[in-house]
């Protein structure tokens, strides 16, 4: 008998935890603003230029830079370079733009790949991928650090192996250019940044709050798109308070958004640092039944489907990883030609909103727009507004 | 004897004679019942109806899986591979549906017949091949992930179904969320399963010395492969609460999960050497989880600082609430 009470008792207790709130009414975050009521235009959203610098610095330099004369591919194609790719994933659509990006270009201009590598975001597994690749003895390798840091020993092996380096969005710490490497291309983080920031912006009241769901990893490419979008916060808009919660299990987002929002109910919006992380959130948010305007950055399937359906994503700002990879080819050409190839080589953001949906998904994949997108703009009826 | 007597529908993991014993046997409950008093103080929000309910649909998954977990654990056994089952049951909840015309029925069933192949498949190798489970499902958790990757070329796939999203995620019965229901219903099976009934008793011996187990008549293979099979399906049915939320599956979801789970069940008082535990302490566990995970962000924590703190609470009460 003692028993069964203290099982009842404590049955009640847990039932009492999970159902504490069926008396209570529940409190709601809410946008103060009706966003039905608001219209971005992605033109206005769009940075002038590019915004950011690179990672030690460097001034930006455009893509135009980059193209090569006639002539000049003539000689490339005589030279029957052949190059590697070391990839930190391929699990992303991202990876495999950018990889075919780089793999047309490439054939166009007759330099042959003889390898391309997956770290799965695994130190251990770059630095294996690199020694591997110095053996086939390439004349070109285009990669994209892991970790910065950690990977750095391993691409000194490639510059003193007479390897010619390209990297992808940023060097390895304490590599010299043009000794060490010969150019970095990447996109404009801050630039994205900032038309997460601007679209963000019309959804925020006057002395509203903004929230920031944020990657507490230190890591460059995030950091730069924070921390365009806190600047032109308080360059545009200081009457806004900026309130941040960070995650490091990227998998694990959508509790961490769901319970920021419920201890800050102020939150008129929020900015969440890449897709992924943003629909992990919007999934946790209409589960919770709040809702709220959200702006992020890099274009995938869900986030359109969202977007398109009038959910919660308002803008993206996308990155283009097939021009990317186009990019990042031609200045492997240039390397080989013995050009100099500018330090920061930086792709200009692109403002995804409602109204450019469906073109710039068609753009930047390259493909068909998918039927899901498709329907859901039918039915909301907002696509191309 | 002693066998019997500590495999005999037991609630709570130890015989409560003493003032200490009775701490250390209810500590689970205890340590609960303190992190919510304490985040209640410190929190103006934690109290809240929503905000209880975000515990409650946070901790769905871990709460369900828990359950299953606590079978196999009580075996003596250990699954690592549930994450990526859940991954796997999603994915395939998604595809079927996209190829039976949106049937949300055939999903469902089918991310649970996932579960329970995998699990029947972890169960045989373990005990007719000999091969430790702890290997078996390590195997596993890398198969299921990979076909998971495979079998949409690494992409996610969404779901529309209005019907799926109200069964198994957005919809409410009496105020309380559908996920918090089903987290209940499968506790309440779980604890039907394993504290009354036959199989259950089977569960506990042989966990607690198969070899006795076994002169008593009782198939511990078979009593085995059943409790793998019942975490491999509730891990598909987790899936389904996930994706309807979700709106999607995705190959990358719930990576680690296991370990949360695994958590989860010591935590509650289930011993990893077999033959002791509850599905109630398990569900404690899990709430010990999702509490520390919510209140924490509530109070505003840093993320580094969570998973320290994090993980010294799971230390200290495994480690007060251990049985001496």
């Amino acid at each position: 008998m003692k028993r069964s009470k203290s099982i009842a008792v404590s049955l009640a207790a847990i039932s009492a935890l999970l159902l504490a709130g069926c008396s209570s009414p529940g409190t709601e975050a809410s946008s103060s603003t009706d966003s039905k009521a608001i219209v971005l235009d992605a033109a206005s959203l769009t940075p002038n230029g590019i915004i950011g610098k690179g990672k030690n610095g460097e001034e930006p330099a455009s893509v135009d830079a980059l193209q090569l004369t006639d002539e000049e591919k003539a000689k490339v194609k005589a030279g029957k370079f052949t190059a590697a790719i070391a990839m930190q994933t391929m699990d992303i659509d991202w990876s495999r733009l950018t990889l075919k990006g780089i793999q047309d270009t490439f054939d166009s201009l007759g330099i042959k790949v003889v390898g391309v590598t997956d770290a799965k975001f695994d130190v251990q597994q770059q630095i294996a991928d690199l020694e591997n690749l110095i053996t086939k003895k390439p004349d070109v390798i285009i990669s994209i650090p892991v970790d910065d840091v950690a990977t750095a020993e391993a691409y000194k092996k490639v510059s003193a192996a007479g390897i010619k380096l390209i990297f992808i969005h940023m060097p390895a710490s304490g590599l010299k250019y043009p000794a060490d490497y010969q150019a970095v291309v990447a996109p404009d983080n801050q630039g994205n940044g900032e038309i997460a920031a601007a679209a963000l912006s019309k959804y925020i009241p006057e002395n509203g709050v903004a929230g920031i769901v944020d990657f507490a990893v230190d890591f460059y490419t995030t950091n730069q798109r924070t921390l365009r979008v806190k600047n032109w916060f308080s360059e545009n808009r200081p009457d806004v308070k900026i309130k941040e919660v960070g995650f490091t299990d990227t998998t694990a987002v959508g509790p961490i958004t769901a319970n920021f929002v419920t201890a800050n109910p102020d939150v008129n919006g929020l900015f969440i640092i890449w897709d992924s992380p943003a629909m992990q959130s919007v999934a946790a948010l209409r589960s919770a039944g709040v809702t709220l305007p959200i702006t992020t950055i890099d274009l995938g399937t869900e986030d359109a489907v969202d977007m398109a359906g009038d959910g919660y994503i308002k803008a993206v700002g996308a990155q283009r990883p097939y021009d990317q990879g186009v990019a990042e080819a031609l200045a492997a050409a240039n390397a080989l030609l013995g050009k100099k190839v500018p330090a920061w080589v930086a792709l200009p953001a692109v403002a995804v909103t409602p109204g450019n949906l469906l073109e710039s998904y068609k753009s930047i994949f390259g493909t068909e727009v998918p039927k899901e997108i498709v329907d859901a703009c039918n039915t909301s009826g907002i696509c191309g507004k | 004897m002693n066998s019997k007597k500590s495999t005999k529908f037991r609630l709570f993991p130890s015989g409560v004679k003493s003032a200490p014993d009775f701490f250390r046997g209810y500590f689970v409950y205890l340590a609960l019942t303190a992190l919510i008093i304490f985040f209640s103080l410190a929190s103006p929000y934690f109290l809240t109806a929503q905000n209880l309910f975000n515990i409650g649909r946070q901790t769905t998954a871990v709460s369900i899986i828990a359950v299953g977990m606590t079978f196999v654990i009580i075996n003596a056994q250990i699954d690592l591979s549930v994450g990526s089952v859940f991954a796997l049951s999603g994915m395939t909840s998604a595809l079927v549906m996209q190829y039976v015309n949106n049937f949300w029925l055939l999903g469902a069933l089918a991310a649970i017949a996932v579960g329970v192949v995998i699990g029947f498949i972890n169960g045989w190798v373990t005990v007719k091949l000999g091969v430790p489970s702890f290997l078996v499902t390590l195997g596993t958790l890398g198969i299921a992930r990979g076909i998971a990757l495979i079998i949409t070329d690494t992409k996610p796939v969404l779901i529309s179904n209005p019907a799926y999203f109200q069964l198994f995620g957005d919809s409410s019965f009496l105020g309380i969320p559908i996920a918090v229901i089903w987290t209940l219903v499968i506790v309440i099976a779980g604890f039907i399963v394993l504290h009354k009934t036959t199989f259950g008793l089977r569960v506990f011996a042989t966990g607690g010395n198969p070899q006795a187990a076994r002169f008593t008549g009782i198939n511990t293979h078979r009593t085995i492969i059943a409790s793998f099979m019942i975490v491999g399906a509730l891990a598909g049915l987790a899936s389904l609460q996930f994706t309807a939320i979700a709106r999607a599956a995705r190959p990358d979801l719930a990576a680690g999960l296991e370990l949360d789970v695994i958590a989860a069940v010591i935590l509650g008082g289930v011993s990893l050497f077999g033959g002791r535990g509850t599905i109630v302490g398990a569900l404690a566990g899990s709430l010990i989880i999702g509490v520390m995970n919510n209140g924490l962000v509530l109070l505003g924590v840093s993320s580094s600082f969570q998973e320290i703190i994090k993980g010294i609470i799971i230390i200290a009460a495994v480690s007060l609430g251990k049985k001496k």
